[in-house]
């Protein structure tokens, strides 16, 4: 039972646009997708009703805020998308960044230049999240443990690393200087926009990702086909660490005040959120990255909506999570009916 | 002369100490069909790993067209020319076709050095079509049926100028159609030059499709057979080492009981419609079919598995609210499932755990399993059922498909159901396994049970049953008895067509 015939003629545009970037995906994610648009719309609907009703606030210094705080989630998840593709996960996002930060302290303590402390950050990251890649490869561990052992270990890193290049050592780094923190004070939408633009359309033209879905769809299967199954890990954490670098590079531009014992605590939980609230199969081989970005925004925007609402603060906290489950049990309520003709085919 | 395509010399394998295949020697010439065929654990799965690339041989030599060759991955083996269709397909389900078929090739590419999907599907098209069906290259890959997988997986592996296609188990999965859309893609196959080796239980393909036979026992060659020149007795003689003289046991006397189970316009919108019967005490009813007609939707649905629009079901005279199988089985209704490695058994538990994890309440005391009791209870399953094992350690997993079948028959008729339902027990199951099942189900019928069983393989479920049901889209279409049980009878009644 196939709905659509092969064999109408199609429009070009189908196969340049919307195959590619909507079509191809299962029906379930292009309903999640759908689903997320419209659940973001209504938020920020509701954001630009509140905000035109309260005096002193206007609806644009709002939408102003959303780069900044949105682009490491997005721009990381968008990396981790790719590595849950391939059945992988990475945990240590989070204390990633902090090492890529503490790097960024220690070079910008040694008056290195701005130019040299944000490759220093971007670089670091890229070489842990290769790492990680090559220990999965390498020790055959599965990733949740390879990347959960890292998760505290590189924390413990950063210490070690601060401690060591910089004397009397108090525990937290200040940067204060504008020139330093150019990529996230001004440049943050820029970047936030040139990196989902690139990476979605990467997505829909390029062949790597199609090679992190069949991996994570059947590793026998890309093995008989003939490709390199342990590459294509290693590449998807490497590309990951692209993108992780970007996102730790924003994150730690965006600090005054670097702080590796307690910095990004959390982070992980909320990228893996962001992933999975759009669509993306946690256990790999399907997903999008279009979803993941609408995930992250509407998990943020959940947060301006209750304050406009009043909710109070101990309820912001476990709203989210509540969110997390009631979106996707009301998705998955929806196409139930779909899965389950779907499983007894 | 040419040298034949493939010539295999005194190639052996062994695991760990244990003799897989013994030395031999075999030859296949280009252009023909050569069946292998052979119990579980002859060997045949060995010899396909040796020739796609998965096991390297310990000793002997692989010579392809005259030229020898060693393969290290399936990658080198495809790119030789050999190309293997595994029974259990793996590819990535939610990837396009067209992707699956042009997985671990270069992509076409457009001017900006992107995928040029155009020109991908395209050639996806084209491959599907020198192959000679046409299917939507764009679809998902999970949205296609078994059949429809497998075409793709054949024409993938043409397309890449296997010259030595190996098909394992090809039609395990599939309806009497689609075997024969199956057999006729592979008669022109080999009409075009295309060599085969078929490995099959079924040996009504066997027959229709090779030109050579080769029977394996117990890692061993023990006879190549020129199919023209062979009956079936003799191959099947060959694969077990003794001749099969009872085929479908029937040690019950034919006197029936009351009616133990009972449908009664039974419905459930979109699988199955208005469907009556009736099962006695001491009869087997065979409930035949093509895939997809229902049969096994309606059983899970008697089993509780299913909400039903409409109809009533009676087990043993009482109207049975059917409302999940733990209240069914109190009742003495069990249902034994199709699939028994996803629905029915732990893989990585014991036999023994395995055995006895629906016995636990009358093993235990106050919630205490007591080990002694387990211990001796599991010993007399194994010895009763005639289950092949090192011991109640092994793990289930590791068993053959037939001794794995045989365990799962085993624990759920120790709980001593009244109506057992069967769902394709014998499937993938080798011939001696087979025969020792259809024993226990013509045992249990001897013992008064009511059984409905539920089978594909038309031979069997006409030997095995008293009276067949056949169903068709979802509804009863007839109910053959006597002289009218036939195979022709069953599958015209299974296609829609009126019986002559």
């Amino acid at each position: 039972m196939i709905e659509e015939s092969n064999f109408v003629r199609r429009h070009w545009f189908h196969d340049l646009l919307s195959q590619p970037f909507y079509g191809r995906n299962a029906a379930s994610i292009r309903q999640r997708i759908l689903f997320l648009l419209i659940g973001n719309c209504v938020l920020l609907g509701f954001i630009y009703a509140r905000s035109i009703q309260t005096e002193g606030v206007s609806f644009l210094s709002e939408v102003a805020l959303i780069p900044v705080a949105l682009a490491p989630v997005v721009i990381a998840g968008l990396g981790l998308t790719g590595i849950i593709y391939a059945g992988g996960i990475d945990l240590s996002i989070s204390t990633i960044i902090v090492v890529a930060g503490t790097v960024f302290g220690i070079l910008f303590h040694n008056q290195a230049s701005p130019a040299v402390c944000f490759a220093g950050c971007f670089l670091t990251a890229v070489a842990l999240s290769s790492f990680n890649g090559l220990l999965v490869r390498l020790l055959r561990i599965s990733p949740i443990i390879v990347t959960l052992a890292g998760l505290q270990f590189y924390r413990g890193l950063a210490l070690i690393l601060a401690d060591w290049s910089i004397p009397n050592f108090g525990g937290s780094l200040t940067v204060q200087a504008d020139a330093y923190q150019t990529p996230a004070q001004q440049y943050a939408w820029q970047i936030l926009a040139v990196t989902v633009v690139v990476s979605l359309i990467w997505e829909a033209y390029g062949k790597t990702h199609r090679k992190f879905l069949a991996l994570g769809c059947s590793r026998e299967a890309c093995r008989i086909a003939g490709l390199h199954p342990d590459r294509i890990t290693q590449t998807s954490y490497t590309v990951g660490g692209l993108f992780l670098g970007i996102a730790a590079l924003l994150f730690v531009t965006n600090q005054q005040v670097i702080e590796p014992a307690r910095m990004a605590q959390g982070f992980e939980l909320k990228v893996i959120a962001a992933v999975v609230l759009g669509g993306t199969n946690i256990f790999g081989g399907e997903g999008s990255m279009l979803g993941t970005v609408l995930g992250a925004l509407f998990l943020y925007l959940i947060e301006p909506a209750m304050i406009y609402a009043g909710v109070s603060e101990y309820y912001r906290t476990a709203i989210p999570g509540f969110m997390i489950v009631a979106v996707i049990s009301i998705d998955c309520a929806l196409h139930r009916r779909q899965k389950l003709l779907d499983e007894l085919r | 002369m040419p040298p034949p395509l493939l010539r295999l010399s005194d190639i052996s394998k062994s695991f760990g100490g244990v003799e897989a295949l013994k030395p031999f020697s075999l030859e296949l010439e280009a252009g023909t069909v050569l069946g292998l065929v052979g119990e579980n654990g002859a060997g045949k799965s060995t010899l396909i790993k040796l020739l796609s690339g998965l096991h390297r041989p310990d000793g002997g030599q692989i010579a392809l067209a005259g030229r020898p060759c060693s393969f290290g991955s399936p990658k080198e083996a495809l790119d030789a020319g050999i190309a293997t269709i595994q029974q259990e397909l793996e590819y990535a389900s939610h990837l396009t076709v067209a992707e699956n078929l042009l997985l671990g090739e270069t992509w076409p590419r457009t001017f900006f050095g992107g995928v040029n999907w155009r020109s991908l599907y395209a050639e996806a098209e084209q491959r599907l079509r020198d192959f000679g069906i046409e299917l939507p290259v764009r679809s998902l890959m999970s949205r296609l049926t078994a059949a429809e997988k497998q075409e793709v997986a054949i024409a993938g592996a043409l397309a890449r100028r296997a010259r030595l296609l190996i098909l394992d188990e090809p039609t395990a999965s599939l309806s009497e159609p689609e075997v024969a859309r199956l057999l006729t893609h592979l008669k022109r196959l080999r009409d075009q030059g295309v060599t085969l080796i078929y490995v099959s239980h079924r040996l009504d393909e066997i027959f229709e499709i090779t030109d050579r036979i080769a029977v394996l026992r117990d890692g061993e060659l023990v006879a190549t057979h020129e199919t023209k020149q062979v009956s079936a007795g003799q191959i099947v003689h060959d694969m077990v080492g003794r001749p099969l003289e009872q085929v479908y046991p029937r040690t019950r006397s034919g006197q029936t009981g009351e009616v133990l189970l009972q449908l009664d316009g039974l419905t459930r919108a979109g699988m199955f419609e208005d469907v009556s019967l009736s099962v006695r005490a001491g009869e087997i009813v065979g409930l035949a079919g093509l895939v997809g007609a229902g049969r096994s939707e309606l059983a899970r649905a008697v089993y509780g598995l299913y909400a039903t629009d409409r109809g009533t079901v009676r087990i043993c005279g009482r109207q049975w609210p059917l409302s999940g199988p733990d209240r069914a089985l109190r009742r003495g209704l069990v249902y034994i499932p199709e699939e028994r490695k996803r629905q029915g058994l732990v893989l990585d538990h014991s036999l023994g755990s395995s055995l006895s994890i629906g016995l636990r309440d009358s093993l235990s005391r106050l919630g205490v399993i007591r080990p002694r009791r387990e211990q001796v209870k599991v010993q007399e399953m194994i010895s009763r059922y005639d289950i092949r094992a090192t011991g109640p350690e092994q793990l289930i997993g590791t068993l053959s498909g037939g001794n794995q079948q045989k365990a799962l028959l085993a624990r759920w008729l120790e709980r001593d159901p009244q109506v057992i339902i069967l769902d394709e027990p014998t499937r993938g199951v080798d011939v001696g396994a087979k025969a020792e099942i259809h024993a226990v189900i013509d045992r249990l019928a001897a013992a008064g049970k009511a059984v409905l069983f539920i089978s594909s393989d038309l031979p069997e479920v006409l030997g095995m049953s008293d009276r067949v049901l056949v169903m068709n889209r979802g509804t009863i279409e007839t109910e053959l008895r006597g002289e009218r049980m036939t195979e022709h009878n069953v599958m015209l009644a299974a296609s829609g067509l009126d019986i002559e």
